[in-house]
């Protein structure tokens, strides 16, 4: 029985100070889908009994099948607080009614983008921590990924029934192997200290962690024990919780509070965590789980949990389910951190309106964001599409940051390369429908104001991921989503039948629609390229390709790895091309960018759109460039926001303004295609350091320059040391202490690089993290499994791109047999050129 | 004050002729290769005879004098030259006026590298377009009678050099064109020709040798001889020597199509009749395959080329046949460069989907049906709502189509011998199409064969049957109705480019056009405003530019560029500066300034 209806949750809407949006982030296998379940439960959609198997938020069939979560997953859930709980919420409240919608996230690192699309609409987070494994690889990017939206993260550790059942630890274990987990957490936390959201830290003793198992349905915080003893103690709330964690013992005979671990005879006293939370719970645990039938009754008495007389029949691990959520249900804990602990839209976007829009602060609907105003010009940022039961067609799910979107309503639909003022990108439409997002199924409402989550009919067609709706014709674009991950496994695809081929290509643009970071393109040599994070993203890509979008039966090539050319010195000597007139000459110099700096282009911290003093200022501050130099940056390649640049460093040179678009379209045209490889070049930064040009400006026009600076370009390059990068992965193993030879040894076969090897306190398991070039990754798993009888499970996330040492013109060495064997594929010569082929003599 | 003396800046790098000076010309000396090996540089006696026997001059010279009646057949001939035969020009002209019997005074020097030399006042008075660039050098009998014949030689020819360059020729009212050297054999629109395609050196026996090295084992396979129009000769004699041993060997010989070409000779080679052969033959590939009875059996020939042909022609050979083997003749071997690869051409069909602004680029004026498929193409990308220009440029490079940065892509309608240009290693700024393939970016399902189709006459038919289509969708649907379908239908939804795998939202700047100009009757209310806007050249429909009532992309592009015109590069640094402080100057008149008068007293 639904709990609530859909106008309930409609009303809701317009008290945004009672809407919680959150996402549930976490790495991969710690149990989210699970947890979600106890909510979802818990709002009266799945039966009390299904939940914990249900995966109610898993709405693909592979998805079920495979036990992992491939796709985000949004449901809107109503929930309604007691009173008193409702008085201690710092923010605005109305009423204690509050709407929560949540999003679902893959845990799997090769669904990363999945996480970025669902944590740009919220503004809280769950994160999900397995009790046992501790804080992984994908934990702390999940989380890094929040912290850099400024989005406010609660946690709950999960799987202590394991650690119970399993482990059998002790309390004093269990309390050590928590704060552990809850330590190493704020030590991520710690490195994204924003003034504007505050502490965000997470602490056990405020409710903003809790504790418990998705699997068995319950959960506590360390504020619900509060609650009840305070009555019993006749303290305050506040007072008891922060006494229920850390040092804090209690003296049961003198009956006080003390800090120190032993009472005057020196006798050991036991942590107040332990005594008063965990005990219950181990014996609760102990009775049930030993067959001792006489204490249970007395023990749940005790609790205060009553059974129905069939319920008691129950023995064993059933029983214990069904005691532990009567005892602590999992959705009253969840909910409570929730609701009282992440902030509300109206919160969050005044704070978070900043790095939201890309205008300037103080326009109209920057402000309308940052007070969440139903009333002004509607800004909506659609995050991804989601599919509907109508084939080809799409949800656009997103979230309305100001305004109120309604059906019928004509918008300005802006996609991700509009630029106020000009007509690139921008389509004037009507919003067919909206629609509420309820995991598999969706409910129509009328409209939908600023702060919550919708969904869009009639907008796919013109958005291709993602992009900014507004009614403003100065509002500028919401900030595009930067993933963590990068789609550097290709694939090339060819239809089996060549009549065909209209739907592989229709196929691709659906997939590239479904997924916010899968990538389709066309290779010089004119095949369909499918470019994923990594082998599962791909597998699942295609198998969606294959089945769904374009339903054709498909010739899968193995997978190949992306590269990138650049290079490793400054040009042995200035490089120079004539015009093909012969009446103009460019002299540069080729340099390499360093790393930070590439990466901040690429994370967007240095802008091409931003006003070039102001990113000059950056620059300097905190790359250490000359400010002269910053300032004059030409451009950036290519697809004018790459991380390249050409800098003007010439001195009074007569019409060298006119030959500027010149020279940035060549730009962007050499970086696409690099002289080794013809692939996208990276960390290269060209010096233009004079140029002469013809007097008359017929003989300068375009097409002398064009050419010519694409020339010198390559020239430069060839002289300074041309090398390729690889993208590199960042591996993390955990497995028993017996394995780990077998890690080194398909670690040290497959070019891997070991950066640390640790045990995880508390556990025999080990965590061996390692650097693994992608290309050496293909079945490294199914390696991985073999060498160590099939318990290390490897996770892979891109890293970063790593020079490949060696010469590239030297066909014997690595980096030139990938260069020549890539050449040939595309129909060039197999030798790399030589710098002479595009340097004039003077 | 002397040494501080006040100089304007150096504002650019000093440059003067020396820095820039083409290179002349001087040596008379000249390499002929095509002659064979062991040919002196000078033009001496020896060599004289080489060339005559070379373009079998005595045979066209038989063909020259040949009379219509009293007169003359052929008054004015034109000599089309490709540039690498140019240097016997002078030598032909030379040998057929003497003997064709004109008196043209032996003493004359003339040089055909600079026609302002030439004695041959008559030709250039006659009214004649001599200046045409084109034409560069014209030589007359002196006498300048009816009965005498004017010969001119047309060197630098601006499209392909295989097609004739009827054009020129049409420049001084030619009634002939000789066309010297390799020709592609294509229909031209009116002008009787004779192809004189030389006989350059070939070592046969080398070939024969490369052939059976090649062919060892495969005795029996089916193989087709080709060669290109110079050296078919050779290979009709190399085909009859091997013809006995591989069993399966068909020959192409040059072909003329009876019914296109009825005025056109071939000098120095008769190629075999359908009658004069005893073996089955098809047409194709402007040749006339003997010893092959089915076009479409030819996928199971392999190809054995002698000489390296141009790449269009390379490209369309390699989609025809099973494999293809090229005997290089200037390094006399096996040819084992890279073939052009037909799927990058898959690649720039996608390009096309998505360009908005497309050049018509055209490459030959002398093609049969040029202009018909010229017109048919432009409605074409028209009604795909697309922009097109016409560009007709000679001799295009990179640097010329560089200087049109907002054509998306080109499209190029030239022979397909030379005249379209393949672009294989990137160097062009934006790709370039066939109108073939053009068309298939068009439609609205892309389907690839992996044909390459040059042809005009075959566009032409696709065409055809794609716009007899069109027309019957036309009648059904009134205008009204298209209309008010476009208001709500997703005409300008953006197209997906699988190059890139974005959305592209200008691929079709025309789409918008007629919803352009609904809002710009609504907009203006005002008679006044109507009025002045009827009366400038240029409208603005909400930052759409439009030149004469239709969107112009290069008026939109020119918008985009930031250099704007004189001035616009200082706007920036405009804030930075300060100005200079004004002072006191100099007042009073120039017989004497105050200063002067306040100094004297």
């Amino acid at each position: 029985m639904v709990a609530f209806t859909i106008e309930q949750i409609r009303e809701l809407m317009d008290k945004v100070t009672n809407v919680r949006n959150m996402s549930v982030i976490a790495h991969v296998d710690h149990g989210k889908s699970t947890l979600t379940d106890s909510l979802v439960q818990k709002a009266g959609i799945i039966s009390a009994a299904k939940a914990g198997d249900a995966r109610f938020m898993d709405t693909r069939k592979d998805e079920q099948e495979r036990g992992i979560t491939i796709k985000s997953t949004a449901i809107s859930l109503y929930a309604s607080m007691p009173e008193e709980d409702v008085k201690t919420i710092a923010q605005k409240t109305e009423g204690n009614s509050f709407l929560i919608n949540l999003i679902d996230s893959p845990g799997h690192v090769d669904f990363s983008s999945e996480v970025t699309a669902a944590l740009r609409v919220t503004d809280g987070a769950l994160v999900v921590v397995d009790c046992v494994e501790g804080v992984c690889v994908q934990t702390e990017t999940v989380l890094r990924q929040a912290l850099g939206e400024r989005i406010k993260p609660v946690v709950i550790i999960n799987k202590v029934d394991r650690a119970l059942l399993e482990l059998q630890v002790s309390k004093e274990d269990l309390y050590q192997s928590f704060a552990r987990t809850v330590e190493s957490v704020n030590v991520i936390i710690a490195t994204y200290v924003d003034p504007s959201i505050g502490d965000v830290q997470v602490y056990p003793e405020r409710g903003t962690v809790a504790f418990g198992s998705g699997l068995h349905g319950w959960a506590f915080t360390v504020r619900q024990f509060a609650t009840r003893y305070s009555k019993k103690f006749g303290v305050d709330k506040q007072k008891m919780m922060e006494r229920l964690w850390g040092d804090s013992y209690f003296n049961p005979k003198t009956k006080k509070w003390t800090n120190k671990d032993k009472d005057a005879d020196g006798k050991t006293l036991e942590r107040a965590f332990n005594m008063f939370v965990l005990d219950p719970i181990f014996r609760l645990f102990a009775a049930i789980m030993n067959f001792k039938k006489a204490e249970i009754p007395t023990l749940l008495e005790k609790l205060e949990i009553n059974l129905k007389a069939d319920e008691l029949e129950l023995e064993g691990k059933a029983l214990l389910k069904l005691v532990m959520r009567k005892f602590l249900p999992a959705a009253d804990a969840l909910m409570e951190m929730i609701v009282l602990h992440l902030p509300s839209p109206v919160t969050a976007q005044a704070y978070r309106a900043e790095t939201l829009y890309e205008g300037p602060a103080d326009d109209a609907s920057c402000i309308a964001i940052k007070n969440c105003d139903p009333k002004a010009d509607l800004m909506l940022y659609v995050s991804k599409m989601v599919p509907t039961s109508d084939k080809g067609r799409f949800y656009a799910f997103g979230r309305v940051f100001a305004g109120t979107v309604r059906s019928g309503q004509k918008v300005r639909i802006q996609g991700p390369n509009y630029v106020p003022g000009k007509k690139d990108d921008l389509f004037l439409k009507a919003i067919q429908r909206t629609v509420l997002m309820m995991g598999r199924n969706v409910e129509q409402i009328d409209d939908c104001p600023a702060g919550n989550i919708v969904g869009l009919v009639g907008v796919d067609q013109f958005l291709l991921k993602s992009g900014t709706i507004t009614t403003n014709e100065a509002s500028h674009n919401m900030k595009v989503m930067k993933f963590s991950v990068s789609p550097v496994v290709q694939v090339a695809v060819e239809v089996k039948n060549a009549n065909d081929l209209p739907k592989l290509v229709e196929g691709l643009k659906r997939l590239s629609k479904s997924d916010p970071c899968v990538l389709t393109l066309m290779n010089e040599a004119g095949e369909h390229i499918v470019a994923g994070t990594g082998e599962l993203h791909l597998e699942i890509c295609l198998a969606d390709l294959q089945n769904d979008h374009a339903g054709v039966p498909l010739k899968i090539s193995p997978p190949v790895v992306s590269y990138r050319e650049t290079v490793e010195g400054e040009s042995s000597m200035v490089a120079l091309s004539k015009s093909p007139n012969k009446h103009n000459r460019i002299y540069v110099k080729a340099q390499p960018i360093d790393e930070e700096v590439s990466l901040a282009i690429e994370s967007g911290k240095i802008n091409p759109r931003d006003d070039f003093k102001a990113r000059a200022r950056i620059m300097a501050d905190e790359f250490g460039w000359d400010v002269a130099d910053a300032r004059k940056i030409w451009c950036f390649g290519p697809d004018g926001n790459g991380p390249n640049l050409v800098v003007d460093q010439t001195k009074a040179v007569q019409y060298l303004s006119e030959i500027k678009d010149s020279v940035v379209a060549a730009y962007q045209w050499a970086t696409k295609e690099g002289p080794v490889l013809g692939e996208n070049v990276r960390s290269l930064r060209v010096n233009i350091l004079d140029v002469t040009l013809h007097a008359d400006a017929i003989h300068r026009g375009g097409g002398q320059i064009i050419p010519t600076m694409r020339r010198v370009t390559y020239a430069a390059m060839l002289l300074a040391q041309p090398a390729i990068q690889e993208p590199v992965f960042l591996v993390e193993i955990q497995c028993p202490e017996n394995a780990i030879g077998g890690i080194y040894s398909v670690l040290n076969k497959k070019r891997g690089q070991v950066v640390s090897e640790e045990q995880r306190p508390g556990t025999p398991l080990f965590t061996v993290k390692a650097y693994l070039p992608v290309n050496e990754s293909f079945g490294f798993t199914a390696e991985l499994r073999k060498a160590t009888g099939g318990q290390a499970f490897p996770q892979l996330i891109f890293d970063h791109w790593a020079v490949l040492g060696g010469d590239v013109t030297d066909p014997n060495s690595k980096p030139g047999a990938i260069v020549k064997e890539k050449r040939e594929r595309q129909g060039l010569k197999p030798e790399v050129p030589g710098y002479e082929e595009y340097y004039d003599k003077l | 004050m002397s040494d501080t003396e006040a100089r304007a800046p150096v504002l650019s790098t000093y440059q003067d002729t020396a820095t820039f000076e083409y290179a002349k010309v001087r040596n008379t000396e000249q390499i002929r290769n095509h002659l064979g090996p062991h040919v002196g540089k000078t033009l001496d006696e020896e060599v004289v005879a080489k060339i005559k026997q070379y373009y079998s001059l005595d045979e066209l010279v038989e063909f020259l004098k040949q009379k219509s009646g009293d007169e003359l057949r052929f008054k004015k001939v034109t000599l089309q030259f490709p540039d690498s035969l140019i240097c016997d020009s002078a030598t032909i002209v030379h040998e057929l006026q003497r003997h064709l019997g004109h008196t043209f005074s032996s003493a004359q020097k003339f040089d055909a590298v600079e026609p302002a030399e030439l004695k041959s006042v008559g030709c250039c008075s006659n009214g004649n377009n001599c200046s045409a660039p084109d034409v560069k050098g014209c030589c007359n009998s002196s006498s300048q009678e009816t009965a005498s014949q004017a010969i001119w030689i047309l060197a630098d020819t601006s499209y392909s050099a295989c097609c004739v360059d009827e054009v020129a020729a049409e420049h001084v009212h030619s009634d002939l064109v000789v066309h010297f050297g390799d020709a592609c054999l294509n229909p031209i629109e009116k002008l009787p020709v004779a192809y004189v395609f030389g006989k350059p050196y070939l070592d046969e026996d080398k070939v024969i040798e490369e052939f059976r090295k090649t062919y060892q084992d495969r005795k029996e396979d089916r193989i087709l001889l080709m060669s290109d129009a110079c050296n078919v000769f050779h290979a009709r004699r190399i085909w009859d020597t091997l013809k006995g041993e591989f069993i399966n060997l068909a020959f192409a010989d040059v072909y003329l199509n009876p019914a296109t070409s009825k005025d056109v000779e071939i000098i120095g080679y008769s190629p075999m009749t359908h009658e004069s052969s005893e073996h089955s033959s098809v047409v194709a590939l402007n040749r006339q395959l003997i010893g092959i009875k089915d076009v479409e059996a030819l996928n199971q020939y392999d190809l054995f080329h002698i000489s390296l042909p141009q790449a269009p022609r390379l490209l369309q050979l390699t989609t025809k046949f099973q494999s293809v083997t090229i005997y290089n003749v200037d390094e006399e071997k096996i040819h084992t460069g890279s073939h052009p690869n037909l799927m990058r051409r898959y690649r720039y069909v996608h390009m096309a989907r998505s360009a908005g602004t497309i050049g018509l680029l055209v490459n030959t004026l002398s093609l049969a049906n040029t202009k018909t498929l010229m017109n048919s193409i432009a409605k074409k990308i028209r009604d795909a709502g697309k922009k097109h220009y016409l560009f007709v440029v000679g001799k295009p490079n990179v640097a010329k189509l560089a200087n049109f940065e907002n054509v998306d892509l080109w499209c190029i309608l030239g022979c397909d011998h030379q005249g379209i240009i393949v672009d294989q290693n990137n160097e062009y700024f934006k790709p370039i199409v066939t109108p073939y393939e053009l068309l298939l970016a068009l439609s609205d399902d892309l389907t690839w064969t992996g044909q390459w189709v040059t042809d005009f006459n075959e566009v032409l038919k696709d065409l055809g049957e794609g716009s007899q289509d069109q027309k019957e969708e036309e009648g059904t649907g009134t205008p009204d109705d298209n209309e008010a379908a476009g208001e709500d239908s997703d005409d300008d939804a953006p197209q997906f480019d699988p190059v890139t795998g974005k959305y592209v939202s200008t691929s079709r700047p025309l789409r918008k056009l007629q919803h352009l100009q609904i809002t710009a009757e609504e907009e203006g209310d005002d008679d006044k405003e109507e009025e002045e806007s009827e009366k400038s050249l240029i409208k603005k429909f909400s930052s759409t530019v439009a030149i004469k009532d239709t969107v112009s992309t290069s008026a939109m592009y020119l918008q985009t560029r930031t250099w704007t015109g004189l001035g616009s590069d200082y706007k920036d640094n405009e804030q930075d500066e300060e100005g200079a402080i004004l002072e006191d100057g100099r007042g009073g008149i120039a017989r004497g300034y105050d200063f002067d008068i306040e100094n004297k007293n």
